[in-house]
């Protein structure tokens, strides 16, 4: 069944009067995407479903699966529309009386909604809660609103109307223009301008053409494609197909890594249910334009995500990349001309065609348009997806919308771009994030990843980590990656393990700067970043760690030692039984003392060692060699009369 | 050489059979001592086994890096005459006065003037791809076989095959036994090279077998700064094998995988299609409890 273009806005005139038929009802949208899922929220939904089916209120209240909410340090979670109440940390037990409550009565549980830090009070409507307030979603607008799979709720929310307009009154040279008026940028992270490459392809003659939508979302730390594709699938669906009306494809592959595997499920509905109306195949809206979509799987390898190492991948060969030019654009897969684009490039397409280059030209700065979703995670009080104008400073997302740092930490750096990135530190907290000023402090925007660090994270560890991810992804293929990436992470290691000599940091800035230079793809040629930031601000921790031994974070291992305050220890022996390793020496109710030789420094003891105790402390450097320490265990009594004893005896002497 | 240097007893020269390391060294020793050398091999080039390989044993050193020196030596070398194409045929004489012959194939290049750009191989429009040997076909199990057939089957039409049977493959059978490679090689007409690359390149393909329940431990930048590398070490004790390893009993294959998306979860840990998110080192030994007794 093929839609004419009329048809298609009957079908969203219906779409909206079922919507508005349900005025009167309510509905419970439940959010499943994966880290609610994977905290139980199918089990939520099955619970509510039960609850609903036993008071009898199916004609009153749907229960809805959505995508991910965004809100996701909150999950399982559910709001309530369309009152837009927000419940978080819901548990299936929690089902009937929420559904007694709020259904059946008409009050709100105050129990389950978000409490204000600052307030203390729970705050009722999911638009007052800061995490939300300062957020504009574009992209994520449909974002636990519609059921994924349910393409009537796509067509409710001006679903589709984008590629109808542009396939039935746009010549693709105008839907060219058109974006690149609005000024979009490539999303995956270099910040390519989208229209100029679609011109590119399009000026090419030869046939036929192939789109990509690369969702092949290594950086760690980033998850932002996934959960679009597991709240609004039809989206990218939408923005495929206008992409290939302008650049002339007629088939498309989504590339999606393996790890997504609910989010391949979700896209695979939604592109069965836009061929079953016609909205993919041949003859779209009756046109003669003609495109179709499937989906690729990935296997677990970061380089695939380099867009021809990509192409290889899909072709079959061994996914290494080659030299560029020529670009994909001109000689893609199959020799043809290709165009990549990340996938939340390609979900911006149908909201720039349906309300304008202009309006969308309006958000963001001067450089930098509209909207970019980040996903903000680490040592941060509200962890989630959150989607804000470029242009937003540093400060309003990690204070206002992230809501500060947990335990009233100190606010140390913010690692963007994943490995190909760098930290900013928290002097740069009032920076606008755009692509230039994000280059300009030695970062870069990348796939959108925000990993907040605290006065715990040791820098040094940080680069370690990510020249070991590098290190461990790189395909090989050119040696100033494979030999530079181990070249590095020796000497981070030797740094970290205290072995550091002097010269290495400066060892580890030219190295870095020979990697950059003589790489051939975009992951030796940035994977030098993360060391080469943290070095420009943090380099006084290097130093410590060198010169001094000492770890400031208490993070390397070989750098600290475990104690235990002996006038603190109550002698309870909680950590003598945690201990793998038999290193705590003592019994009950005598001073415990820890063998160093034997220790392995996997902190369980000071895990279980109970905090209005906090008798064991983690030192490093100069201060590990002051603290005084016993040669073995001691009567808790005895010890206390020798230290009342040394101060008076003390107070004699003085 | 000067001439005042010649040697007390006059010597000719010697012939060196096989062009490899030893070859190569022993004929610029000998060539050090006064001697001519021809150096004879019977492939198309000098180089030998060793040039084949990344590294060499006991001392894990890069065997271009011993190999390149003596190469461009010997090629200079003007006392050494290098003889490829060659077999010996016969040798007579006695120490000292040995005649030797030589069958040497024709190579139809002129040695000297060729620089070795390889341009005519890939321009020869009959001879340039390589005859394979015929092999016998792959002998499998009659289940294994039934059921990479059906994979085979539904994916040999498509463009780009061979990534969407791997993966059919790697989920079907847990790794990949040789058999199963060699057979979908025949079966799609690539290489087993190639098909091996393929299959060792990924993290989520494996070449040796896997315990029943796959441990992926999230080392993700966000689970990482949450203490994931102290979970891993957890995992690790519980089970008694380090990471990439696999119990005894092939229940458990302890992996660390980059980013699983859950950062709200972070630590957190995939066995299958489970998610266990907000871990603590104390909810390890439970995990692998549980999974021991639905095993």
């Amino acid at each position: 069944m093929a839609l004419t273009l009329q048809e298609l806005h009957q079908k969203k005139d219906e779409a909206i009067k079922q919507v508005q038929l349900r005025g009167k009802t309510k509905d419970l949208m439940v959010c499943c995407g994966t880290g609610c899922v994977a905290g139980g929220a199918f089990k939520l939904k099955d619970a509510l479903d039960k609850e609903v089916a036993a008071k009898g209120l199916g004609d009153q209240v749907r229960v809805v699966a959505t995508g991910c909410n965004g809100f996701c340090g909150q999950g399982p979670l559910a709001v309530v529309m369309p009152d837009e109440t927000f419940y978080g940390w819901l548990k299936p037990e929690n089902a009937s009386t929420l559904i007694e409550e709020h259904i059946v009565k008409g009050t709100p549980v105050k129990k389950y909604m978000f409490v204000s830090p600052e307030t203390k009070q729970p705050i009722p409507s999911l638009q007052d809660i800061p995490f939300f307030h300062k957020q504009m979603p574009v992209v994520l607008r449909n974002k636990g609103l519609i059921d994924p799979e349910k393409i009537d709720d796509y067509f409710a929310r001006d679903g589709y109307q984008g590629m109808g307009l542009a396939l039935t009154s746009m010549t693709p040279e105008q839907v060219i223009d058109q974006i690149t008026r609005a000024g979009l940028r490539g999303r995956g992270g270099a910040g390519f301008p989208t229209g100029t490459k679609w011109k590119i392809c399009r000026a090419e003659k030869k046939t036929p053409k192939y789109l990509i939508g690369n969702c092949d979302e290594g950086d760690p730390g980033a998850y932002m494609d996934r959960s679009l594709l597991e709240s609004d699938p039809h989206s990218l669906v939408e923005g495929m197909t206008i992409a290939a009306y302008a650049i002339g494809a007629a088939q498309g592959y989504v590339y999606v890594r393996t790890e997504y595997p609910l989010a391949r499920q979700r896209l695979q509905k939604a592109i069965d249910d836009a061929r079953a109306c016609g909205l993919l195949g041949q003859n779209i809206l009756s046109t003669k334009f003609a495109f179709d979509l499937e989906i690729r799987e990935g296997s677990g390898a970061f380089v695939c995500g380099e867009e021809t190492s990509l192409i290889h991948s899909i072709e079959g060969n061994s996914p290494e990349p080659t030299q560029r030019p020529p670009f994909p654009a001109q000689v893609g897969l199959w020799g043809c001309p290709t165009i990549i684009n990340n996938v939340e490039t390609l979900a911006n397409v149908p909201q720039i065609i349906t309300r304008g280059a202009e309006w969308f030209a309006g958000i963001g700065t001067a450089t930098s348009k509209g909207t970019k979703i980040f996903s903000l995670v680490g040592k941060i009080n509200n962890t989630g997806l959150i989607e804000v104008p470029m242009g937003i400073t540093l400060r309003d997302v990690v204070y206002k919308i992230g809501g500060g740092i947990p335990d009233n930490k100190q606010f140390k750096a913010v690692q963007t771009g994943g490995p190909s990135g760098g930290c900013i530190p928290s002097k740069f907290i009032d920076l606008p994030i755009d692509y230039e000023s994000l280059k300009e402090v030695g970062s870069m925007m990348g796939s959108g990843g925000m990993i907040v660090m605290d006065e715990d994270t040791c820098m040094v560890d940080v680069s370690k980590f990510f020249i070991q991810f590098t290190n461990d992804e790189s395909c090989g293929k050119c040696s100033a990656c494979r030999e530079g990436s181990e070249a590095l992470l020796e000497v981070l290691t030797r740094i970290s393990d205290g072995n550091g000599r002097e010269g290495d940091v400066e060892f580890l800035e030219e190295l870095g700067e020979a990697i950059k230079d003589a790489s051939m793809c975009g992951l030796g040629q940035t994977l030098p970043n993360p060391v080469l930031s943290t070095i420009k601000y943090f380099k006084d921790e290097y130093v410590a760690h060198i010169a001094e031994k000492n770890c400031p974070a208490k993070v390397c291992k070989p750098l600290i030692k475990y104690y235990i305050d002996p006038d603190k220890c109550p002698g309870c022996t909680l950590c003598l039984k945690a201990c793998p390793g038999g290193a705590v020496k003592g019994s009950n109710k005598h001073v415990h003392v820890i063998d160093q030789d034997t220790c392995t420094k996997c902190g369980e003891c000071l895990e279980v060692c109970p905090p209005k105790v906090g008798a064991i402390v983690k030192l490093s450097g100069k201060e590990a060699l002051y603290l005084q320490s016993l040669a073995a265990p001691v009567p808790v009594k005895e010890w206390k009369a020798r230290r009342a004893e040394e101060k008076r005896s003390g107070v004699q002497n003085q | 050489m000067s001439s005042n240097l010649i040697q007390p007893h006059p010597v000719g020269a010697a012939l060196v059979v096989g062009g490899g390391i030893g070859g190569m060294q022993a004929a610029l020793d000998l060539t050090g001592a006064g001697i001519k050398v021809y150096l004879s091999d019977n492939g198309p080039a000098i180089g030998g086994v060793m040039s084949q390989l990344d590294k060499t044993f006991p001392t894990n050193d890069c065997a271009m890096c011993t190999m390149a020196p003596r190469l461009v030596e010997v090629g200079r070398h003007r006392d050494i005459e290098v003889l490829t194409l060659s077999e010996v045929q016969s040798v007579r004489g006695t120490p000292g006065n040995f005649k030797v012959t030589l069958n040497r194939q024709p190579r139809y290049v002129d040695e000297k003037k060729c620089t070795g750009c390889g341009t005519c191989v890939s321009n020869c429009p009959t001879h340039n791809h390589v005859q394979p040997m015929p092999t016998p076909p792959v002998e499998l199990e009659p289940a294994t076989r039934e059921t990479l057939s059906g994979i085979v089957a539904r994916h040999k039409n498509r463009p780009g095959p061979l990534m969407p049977i791997l993966q059919e493959v790697n989920t079907a059978l847990n790794y990949f036994p040789e058999g199963a490679l060699r057979y979908v090689a025949q079966e799609t007409g690539y290489s087993v090279a190639d098909v091996y690359r393929i299959a060792t390149f990924y993290s989520s393909f494996s070449v040796v077998p896997r315990g029943k329940y796959v441990i992926n431990v999230c080392m993700g930048t966000t689970c990482y700064v949450q203490g994931s590398q102290r979970l891993m070490d957890k995992v690790s004790e519980v089970l008694k094998i380090k990471e990439d390893e696999t119990t005894p009993d092939m229940m458990f294959t302890l992996k660390g995988v980059r980013c699983i998306g859950c950062c709200g979860l972070a630590p957190a840990l995939t066995i299958g299609s489970e998610t266990y998110g907000k871990l603590t080192r104390q909810d390890i030994p439970d995990i692998v409890h549980k999974c021991q007794e639905v095993a």
